[in-house]
């Protein structure tokens, strides 16, 4: 029964998650350096020289995580009018844009690609990172891995927090995996067991991104309450629902 | 105020000699890129070689074939230059890949001693992986550290599917070799 694909599917699982922690080390900002080379080729527009070097050495990622944190923090210390600033962030595989995304549908009817209900234990046979689950709301409700084991969503119906959704994905391997459309000052740094985390106020829309960059489009929708985004070094989640961020950091401390 | 692009929209307008549109693509891209980078050898260049890629892919912007997934296309620049600069350095020592040496707080609960061998045995993969043949450490680096798919490494390292196939199946059968059988056994064994 399980020869050959037994050992190998366990030598690729073993491989996956070594891959999620090997140490590299962090990349630079290379936004303004790029700019200005191309700049030089089409010659002729005479542009202000960005600090690329100071840029450069200001970004750390201090985990495996993707936190740019130091430039929402440029973008909130300078929210309109700075020309060639990145009008894209990313954290810990969600990408923060301004200004008003896609269209979502009108009723909650929103999904992932293909979605999948099943057991916690069986989930957590069937995807390549860990599924941590917040000690803070007990044994989820619902429990559904979407895209073939690249999002799992956990999700509660309890009180005082009525309907409250977790998405975990493995954000830190640099790829996108949500996409939101949030006014910047309505996110805030906040930190979750030591590690950086977002702060989201309010609902936003929030689309969901393909493995190969394209958004899904069945799956844009509106949040509801407000949304926390962090990660371990080895697993990125996002929490939703009608929380108070006190709540939502204590839900968020105590996953595991 | 600026709307967030499909990368679509962005290669179309980039490809006008808009740079503001190609300025999103490189901040999307330049983490995957670098995190490629690095696992592909180039190791403390990753950031000079990401920069060579970004400034080739625009160059060449007029090759990429509308509607193809700007992810992989980019990424066959970013190995390209990779295996350049190893070529031209020839040093391979420094480029083995590492696991940090200390965890912190990752994963705080569970059994010290289940920790400490499953840590003892990653640091094992990690150096059966270093010491593979070149091509067989590329599949696997993209296949499992890049989570590229099959087709997406194809590629990205130019090789035909079949060989995609071939070396990870090869290299995964050495590997299996270098670590300890002790489990997965179909055969109950005494």
């Amino acid at each position: 029964m399980a020869d050959r694909t037994g050992w190998q599917g366990a030598v690729e699982s073993e491989l996956r998650a070594v891959g999620r922690e090997l140490a590299v080390p962090p990349a630079s900002d290379l936004t303004a350096a790029v700019r200005q080379r191309l700049e030089g080729q089409t010659a002729g527009r005479d542009m202000p020289t960005v600090g690329a070097g100071a840029l450069r050495r200001q970004l750390r990622w201090r985990t495996a995580l993707v936190v740019v944190v130091a430039l929402l923090a440029v973008l909130i210390a300078a929210p309109q009018g700075r020309a060639v600033i990145i009008h894209v962030l990313r954290f810990a595989g969600v990408e923060l844009g301004q200004g008003p995304g896609p269209v979502p549908s009108p009723r909650s009817s929103a999904s992932l690609p293909g979605e999948r209900r099943m057991s916690l234990e069986q989930a957590r046979r069937q995807v390549s990172f860990p599924i941590l689950v917040p000690a803070a709301l007990g044994r989820p409700g619902e429990v559904v891995v979407s895209d073939g084991g690249r999002v799992v969503s956990v999700i509660y119906r309890r009180a005082p927090y009525g309907l409250v959704r977790i998405d975990e994905f493995a954000g830190h391997l640099d790829q996108v995996y949500f996409r939101k459309f949030v006014p910047l000052s309505n996110a805030a740094k906040v930190e979750v067991n030591g590690l950086e985390g977002l702060w989201i106020k309010g609902p936003h829309e929030l689309v969901y991104i393909t493995r190969n960059g394209y958004s899904a489009t069945a799956s844009a929708r509106l949040t509801t309450g407000n949304t926390l985004i962090w990660g371990t070094s080895q697993v990125a989640l996002r929490l939703e629902g009608d929380l108070s961020k006190t709540a939502a950091l204590a839900i968020a401390s105590s996953a595991h | 105020m600026r709307r967030v692009i499909d990368d679509a929209a962005a290669i179309a307008r980039a490809r006008d000699g808009d740079l503001d549109a190609y300025g999103v693509l490189v901040a999307r891209y330049t983490l995957r890129a670098h995190r490629a980078a690095y696992l592909l050898g180039a190791g403390e260049e990753a950031d000079d070689v990401v920069q060579e890629a970004f400034v080739k892919a625009f160059r060449n912007l007029s090759r990429f074939r509308a509607g193809e997934p700007f992810g992989p296309w980019l990424l066959r620049i970013v190995a390209n230059e990779a295996k350049n600069l190893s070529r031209s350095r020839r040093r391979r020592a420094a480029l083995a890949l590492r696991l940090p040496s200390a965890e912190p707080s990752a994963a705080a609960a569970g059994n010290p001693i289940d920790e400490a061998l499953a840590a003892e045995r990653r640091a094992q993969l990690v150096a059966a992986v270093n010491a593979l043949p070149d091509r067989e450490r590329q599949v696997l680096v993209c296949r499992y550290f890049l989570d590229l798919s099959e087709a997406e490494t194809a590629r990205v390292l130019a090789w035909p599917l079949g060989s995609v196939k071939s070396r990870t199946s090869r290299a995964l059968s050495r590997l299996r070799g270098l670590l300890v059988p002790a489990e997965q056994d179909p055969v109950s064994s005494g």
